[in-house]
């Protein structure tokens, strides 16, 4: 459980296939220590990853969703290699992803900003001039109205994004990928500034997405949150994974409890 | 002072730079793509139309290609080589962002305007090309004046519902999220680059289109004619306008080249007087400009408009 650089979760079918990325930052390695990181994501996995600020989780979410390049390493993706592959060709291969400090388009309204996540047909420039697009476009729309009931934000829709709390940007972050219906959804720190009563809710549907096939890996500082409903848990400590194993076995592994847990809950 | 020529003339004049405005409206507002150079594209639709109709070089003439086509096809032609133009100088300075972009822009731009200068033999250098001829004449009872005026006011309203059918699609609101934040657009799968290189070049047509029209009512491709001043017109119609709509960015079109106009035709008792306006013209052009960045009284008018709706 706690040697630096473990195999990796040995599925059967790995949907996500990491296999020794890295990056650095000014010279400063911020992630994949001096080997890389390698690490699987098994196929409809409910992944928890964790890890002090700074460990590395943000910057391994921009590196898999192709915010960033890697410096080294390959990715492969339900089978197709991605190494190179740019974010957008990433989000149309079906990895979607939420960012730590929420993004929004503000000059679209909360609905907008919903239906905009999915590729509608009128994106392409000749349809656009056509008509064509307006039929699919309604569907889009319902769509993007019941996920906007399931992350509570049914009674905004037509508010400009600037009226939203963080918490709601963040839970509209969501609901953008989740229009999207990617096989891969990475969160990052969905919870932060969220009303708990919203959190419940969020723990419930990541639970309804997974049991629907979703695979997901979500960072999360609330381990409340997170121990109860992930199935696997990665630790990252200084762009090194720590440990990794089902939420019982970390939680009481004496490594991840002084480099981790010690640090909040000693402090 | 001649009010109704007047009057045609600013219709005229400004339906041409509004077509520019437009096209200006929409890679900036949109696509976030700040144009510095956006007068070399509108030089390369006159000058295209220019050769594509001219008849053929004879007795004092220096350039090399007149064609002698009609009309219509010096207008495609004009649409065509502003696209190609668009292509050539968007492919290696399309990945520049920001003030870079207006930089290189507007090298390109002054390169092309030295090039119009010093080459005879396409463009006849500093002369120009002068043997364009007025393709419309009157038509019956209707005076040559407002044919042309009409003429550059449907080129104008053409290119108004295409760019609004294109921003009202979803292509538009992809653009608009794009332009809001380009990570987290790409995230959903928006392909930023390739669609900003795209409104790049659609945009370019209907700026050379116009330029083919303005070389129709001047009869004149003439590097002169196609100086920097051209582009901060445009540019200070946008603002002046509200870059936000493109009705506004029509209206800023209209109500400088009016001003100008009114200048220009003004009955001055003297020389002097004539020049102290016209430098008068360029301080109160700036001062307006100036208080329009401050006050941004088009962005207040409209933000006032969606809180009631
Ligand atoms: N864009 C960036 N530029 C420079 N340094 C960065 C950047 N992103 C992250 N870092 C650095 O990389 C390290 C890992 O950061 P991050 O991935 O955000 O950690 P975590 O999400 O685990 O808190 C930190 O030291 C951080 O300062
Ligand atoms: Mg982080």
């Amino acid at each position: 459980m706690t040697e630096a650089q473990p195999a990796g979760v040995h599925t059967v079918d790995a949907l996500l296939e990491v296999d020794g990325i890295s990056k650095r930052f000014a010279g400063i390695q911020a992630l994949g220590g001096d080997r890389g990181l390698t690490v699987d994501i098994g196929r409809g996995a409910f992944v928890g990853l964790i890890g002090p600020n700074g460990a590395g989780k943000s910057t391994m979410f921009n590196l898999l969703s192709g915010v960033l390049p890697a410096d080294s390493g390959t990715v492969i993706f339900d089978g197709k290699d991605i190494t190179t592959a740019t974010s957008h060709e990433r989000a149309e291969h079906g990895i979607g992803r939420t960012f730590q400090t929420p993004r929004t388009f503000e000059s679209l309204t909360v609905l907008e900003n919903v239906v905009v996540g999915a590729t509608s047909p009128g994106e392409q420039l000749r349809s656009a001039f056509g008509r064509s697009w307006r039929r699919h476009e309604a569907g889009l729309v319902d769509h993007a109205r019941d996920i906007l009931g399931q992350v509570g934000l049914a009674d905004r829709e037509a508010e400009p994004v600037t009226d939203l709390s963080g918490g709601e940007l963040r839970m509209l972050g969501v609901a953008r990928q989740l229009i999207r219906r990617p096989t891969l959804l990475l969160l990052d720190e969905p919870t932060a500034g969220v009303h708990p009563l919203l959190q419940d809710r969020l723990a419930e549907l990541l639970v309804e997405l997974h049991s629907g096939g979703m695979t997901l890996v979500v960072v999360e500082h609330n381990l409340h949150f997170l121990l109860a409903i992930a199935e696997h848990i990665l630790v990252l400590t200084q762009g090194r994974l720590l440990a990794q194993g089902p939420p019982a076995d970390i939680r009481g592994d004496p490594a991840v409890i002084s480099a981790y847990l010690g640090e909040d809950h000693a402090a | 002072m001649n009010w109704p020529q007047l009057l045609i003339t600013v219709a005229t004049i400004g339906s041409i730079f509004g077509v520019v405005t437009l096209a200006l409206n929409l890679q900036y507002a949109r696509g976030g793509m700040i144009n510095f150079g956006i007068v070399a594209y509108f030089a390369v639709g006159a000058y295209t139309y220019a050769i594509f109709t001219q008849p053929s070089p004879k007795g004092l003439d220096q350039y090399a290609f007149g064609l002698d086509w009609p009309w219509w096809a010096g207008v495609l032609a004009a649409g065509t080589a502003a696209l190609a133009f668009a292509a050539l100088t968007g492919w290696p300075t399309l990945r520049l962002r920001g003030e870079y972009l207006a930089l290189t822009t507007f090298a390109f731009a002054e390169v092309f305007h030295s090039f119009l200068l010093n080459e005879r033999r396409i463009g006849n250098g500093t002369v120009g090309l002068s043997n364009v001829e007025r393709p419309f004449g009157d038509w019956g009872p209707i005076e040559e004046k407002y044919v042309f005026a009409a003429v550059a006011a449907l080129l104008l309203l053409a290119t108004l519902l295409a760019f609004r059918q294109l921003l009202a699609s979803p292509y538009g609101r992809a653009l608009d999220a794009i332009r809001d934040d380009e990570v987290a657009a790409e995230s959903s799968g928006k392909p930023a680059a390739n669609m900003r290189r795209q409104v790049f070049l659609i945009s370019a047509v209907p700026v050379g289109l116009a330029g083919a029209v303005y070389a129709m009512f001047t009869t004149l491709a003439q590097p002169s004619l196609f100086t920097a001043e051209v582009t901060f017109i445009v540019w200070i119609a946008l603002v002046l306008g509200g870059e936000r709509s493109v009705y506004g960015a029509m209206l800023g079109a209209f109500g400088l080249v009016f001003f100008e106009e009114v200048v220009r035709a003004w009955p001055f008792e003297t020389v002097r007087s004539a020049q102290i306006a016209a430098s008068v013209e360029h301080i109160f052009t700036g001062l307006l400009f100036i208080a329009v960045l401050r006050f941004q009284p088009f962005d207040r008018i409209q933000r006032r408009m969606k809180a009631r709706t």
